[in-house]
């Protein structure tokens, strides 16, 4: 019983930790771009206040009941995977559920939440909703791959399918897979940028195009908990990342500079990027950075 | 008398007795199909055991019928899913032509995949795979003259499988003079190597043809959509599951035998992953729904052939797996179909929406078969999937296993053009007088919607009988270092525990449902579909708001290279080819006496020159 309420106390931890850095990237990519355009911006805490003010609506209409359960379905996808990556090196606290699932589960897991969310755009019956969600599936076909590819290739090359024993490996070589394996991080990376759907890839969303496709029939609560969940889930994809290529992180602090300097790299490519049409998103895919995929695969066997 | 005869013979007699029946009067024909059905289920589930044999001798041969532990894991997915249907049909078939004729077929096709299974000789095995081919035949064509080219490609097909399949049993008798199963396994280490090759691929052929295997498959979406669809859960589900069991002993028992240099498990894997890939894409391009299942369906079965094919323990575990599930989740998704046919009296996906207020049950169903056609956790196809990706990186095939997981991915996309096309978007006045289905319809479907869950918790369930099965086939034990009851581990030991991951889920999702809802669901109002944010402006009553038509045009831009051409156009090729060619040799005969007088004399001259080649 105790270690129970110990483990949903982890949760909760992690939750809010996820919830408060993710939103302050969030914040602080909104300040950089600005910045570029020479525009000043809203301060670093703008989402906080966003998210209050979200929450503290209340919700006057629905459009049934699919769409009031899709944004439990996002936030639930944000939650698990959070909970299956481990968030700093040989932690007890932040233990939570690492051992019960893999890197293939993750995955799965990761697309649970954009179809269940996909199924309350669509109730909606914005066309907008439905178009971006086409979208962000035919997009989500195109990064997998070369996302496929670097997990495959780290599999291979470690002979594991966990997250933990692939952070052990790095501790104990003294070396980031980053450096030891480079084309699956290029792989990995290149995907990185759709999944995040920043500029170039921001076809889902597409402002001033589609109105914030999925997310246009959705407001106060549903708002406000789409937001969370995509901080939460932001930062689950930026600490995987740095659990698989960057030997995972010692402390709070190591976490958030390397999180944040990897989240620089599709921010930063965004701001300079003009939008992709969606197949020219989902070609890029499947050349360059699959083709880094095939080369991390050979690497993985021959060397 | 012996079990396993007697159901025979409530097959056969049911049959008869129903067409009888169903001339009388519509009820007694129903239940007589009902009673037979569940009579033959009841009679082989209670009464025999695994291991009972019933041998006799026709004109000389040995034949032999008798059950398997692998035959019994395949008759639940023939036995199950024939009955649901069987219940779902009586509904789903009301007020249609010809039900006696439907019955009939119905049950001679049960009778003759159970009669498949039960085989333990290749005469039987033969015979019953032409009665499944020409009752499914007789329910392909059951429209009429409309679908009389559909059934033509069907057969045609199947023509070209049962005579490859007669090709290497009549080679197998000439050399074991035997028809014995387990005689040709015991004697094919001896064979010839040419035989040894080609044994397998005519057997292959044969169960490839109904397996729906690239380029054999071509039949399938014509025949999967314009069969009724009451049928068509059973032939996508259970019929096509008969290529794939024969598939399983020919891969377990036969090539096994034969040396890996061959290439014969590669090149079958590799057929199944193109299956799968080129089969999703086009289920992406179609806008009927039955089309779209038919090219699931066979981008389905293209796991499954690659799964066995690869056929270390974990893959083949794997693959038996998913086509169990295939078998629940594309029953369900066919009948999902039957019933808004029948509800809205068209298919077209363009053409139907919103309908998730009028049906909900049915959206239920359709929502977990297609969450578990799609592997996400935590419904059963994720279990499937996942250890077939595991088995295919374990035995290193690893450009396969991308393949097989772009298609995988892409198969999301059907599933919610599925979905959003039948059940979400705007609601247009043409369909609000629709209604749930009836019961009959909606139960079965929601009971193979709750084995779903189950499985995908509890995979131990059906994990168990198939290790059975498996080491019936020669495999070592599978439990213990794959699988227990709700934990799947892979060959490097890493375990996804789907039991607690389940619990976490729901969890995760209640916590948030209700987080949602601290302000009552019910204080919120429900607005139309027309009622939504359209940058000010109100759209009028009429305005058409539906996004319907080139659902995933970008995507399908995106793989225009690969879609150029359908198989069908090769063949049509081959086809146009070979008319050519006949038309050229029909010129021969000019009726000119003198022209055959040259031809005569060519002839004489031909065998003088090669007198010595010819008879010396």
């Amino acid at each position: 019983m105790e270690s129970l309420l110990y483990s949903i106390l982890g949760v909760l931890v992690s939750l809010i930790l996820a919830f408060t850095v993710g939103m302050t990237y969030m914040g602080l990519s909104r300040k950089i771009t600005a910045r570029i355009q020479n525009r000043i911006g809203p301060p670093f805490y703008q989402n906080f206040i966003d998210a209050m003010k979200l929450y503290s609506k209340s919700t006057g209409i629905h459009h049934g009941v699919m769409h009031h359960l899709g944004p439990a379905f996002i936030m639930v996808t944000s939650v698990m995977s959070l909970m299956i990556i481990p968030i700093l090196n040989d932690s007890a606290f932040f233990t939570n559920m690492n051992f019960h699932g893999d890197l293939i589960f993750l995955l799965y897991i990761m697309t649970f939440g954009p179809l269940g969310m996909a199924l309350g755009a669509g109730q909606t019956g914005n066309p907008n909703s439905a178009i971006g969600v086409t979208r962000g599936l035919s997009q989500m076909v195109g990064f997998e791959i070369p996302w496929v590819m670097a997990i495959i290739a780290l599999m291979i090359r470690y002979d594991t399918s966990s997250i933990v024993d692939i952070m052990n490996i790095q501790a104990d070589a003294g070396r980031w897979i980053m450096f030891s394996s480079p084309f699956t991080f290029i792989a990995a990376l290149l995907a990185m940028l759709g999944m995040f759907r920043y500029s170039p890839f921001d076809i889902v969303g597409a402002p001033t195009e589609l109105a914030s496709g999925p997310m246009s029939e959705n407001g106060g609560k549903y708002l406000f908990t789409m937001m969370s969940s995509s901080s939460i889930f932001a930062f689950a994809k930026l600490t995987l990342y740095v659990n698989l290529f960057m030997g995972g992180a010692d402390n709070l602090l190591v976490l958030i500079i390397k999180t944040f300097a990897l989240y620089m790299v599709p921010l930063l490519y965004g701001t300079v990027s003009p939008r992709y049409r969606t197949e020219q998103a989902v070609r890029y895919f499947w050349g360059w950075p699959s083709f880094f995929g095939l080369l991390a695969i050979l690497y993985a066997v021959f060397f | 008398m012996n079990s396993i005869v007697i159901i025979f013979l409530i097959f056969l007699a049911g049959a008869v007795l129903t067409y009888i029946g169903q001339r009388l009067s519509n009820i007694l024909g129903s239940s007589l199909f009902l009673l037979t059905i569940f009579a033959a289920t009841a009679q082989f589930y209670l009464r025999v055991n695994t291991g009972d044999i019933f041998s006799f001798s026709l004109n000389g041969l040995e034949m032999e019928w008798g059950i398997t532990p692998i035959s019994w894991l395949f008759s639940l997915i023939v036995l199950g899913l024939g009955s649901m249907a069987a219940v779902y049909s009586i509904s789903a078939m009301k007020a249609k032509e010809r039900l006696g004729y439907f019955y009939f077929n119905f049950i001679m096709g049960i009778f003759s995949m159970m009669g498949i299974l039960l085989s333990r000789d290749l005469v039987s095995f033969f015979i019953f795979w032409e009665i499944m081919t020409w009752s499914s035949y007789m329910i392909v064509i059951y429209e009429g003259r409309s679908v009389q080219k559909v059934g033509i490609k069907y057969f045609l097909f199947s023509a070209i499988g049962a005579y490859a399949m007669l090709m290497a049993i009549v080679i197998i008798y000439s050399q074991v003079h035997s028809v014995l199963i387990e005689d040709l396994v015991y004697s094919f280490s001896s064979f010839t190597l040419a035989y040894k090759i080609w044994l397998p691929i005519l057997l292959l052929t044969g169960f490839g043809v109904k397996a729906g295997m690239m380029p054999l498959h071509v039949w399938a979406p014509g025949a999967y959509s314009h069969s009724p669809m009451a049928y068509s859960s059973l032939f996508s589900g259970a019929l096509s599951k008969m290529g794939v069991y024969g598939m399983v002993l020919v891969f377990s028992m036969l090539i096994t035998q034969i040396p890996e240099h061959l290439l014969i498990r590669e090149v079958i894997a590799w057929l199944g992953a193109l299956t799968a890939a080129i089969g999703t894409l086009w289920a992406i391009a179609q806008d009927d729904a039955k089309k779209l299942l038919a090219y699931s369906s066979v981008a389905q079965l293209g796991y499954i052939i690659t799964g066995v094919a690869v056929g270390t323990e974990l893959a083949m575990l794997a693959a038996i797996f998913l086509a169990v599930l295939h078998a629940l989740f594309k029953g369900t998704l066919f009948m999902v179909v039957g019933a808004i046919e029948k509800q809205t009296g068209t298919t077209n996906l363009t053409e139907v929406t919103g309908l998730i207020r009028k049906m909900p049950w049915t959206f239920i169903a359709a929502l977990m078969s297609i969450i578990a056609l799609a592997g996400i956790p935590p419904l059963g196809g994720f279990v499937g999937k996942w250890m077939l990706y595991e088995a295919l990186i374990a035995s290193d095939h690893y450009i396969l296993v991308v393949l097989i997981f772009f298609a995988s991915t892409a198969g999301f996309l059907y599933c919610y053009k599925f979905l959003f096309g039948f059940f979400l978007g705007q609601e247009e006045k043409e369909w609000a007088h629709v209604k749930e289905a009836p019961a009959t319809m909606v139960v079965p479907m929601l009971i193979f919607s709750v084995l779903l869950f189950v499985l995908g918790t509890f995979p131990g369930l059906l994990l168990k009988p198939i290790d059975i099965g498996m080491q019936e086939l020669g495999y070592a034990a599978s439990e213990g270092h794959y699988w227990t009851m709700s934990v799947l581990f892979n060959e490097y030991g890493n375990a996804i525990m789907l039991q607690p991951i389940l619990y976490a889920i729901i969890a995760i999702f209640l916590f948030f449902l209700v987080f949602l809802t601290a302000k009552a669901f019910k204080g919120t109002r429900y607005v139309s579909t027309k009622d939504i944010s359209s940058s000010g402006e109100v759209p009028g009553e009429f305005e058409n708001l539906s996004f319907k038509e080139n659902f995933f045009q970008p995507f399908l831009r995106a793989v225009e290279p690969v879609m150029k051409r359908q198989i069908d156009w090769y063949y049509t090729l081959v086809g146009n080819g070979m008319e050519a060619l006949f038309n050229f040799v029909r010129r021969v005969y000019t009726g000119n006496g003198q022209t055959y007088a040259i031809y005569a004399i060519v002839f004489l001259v031909i065998l003088l020159l090669l007198k010595s080649n010819l008879f010396g």
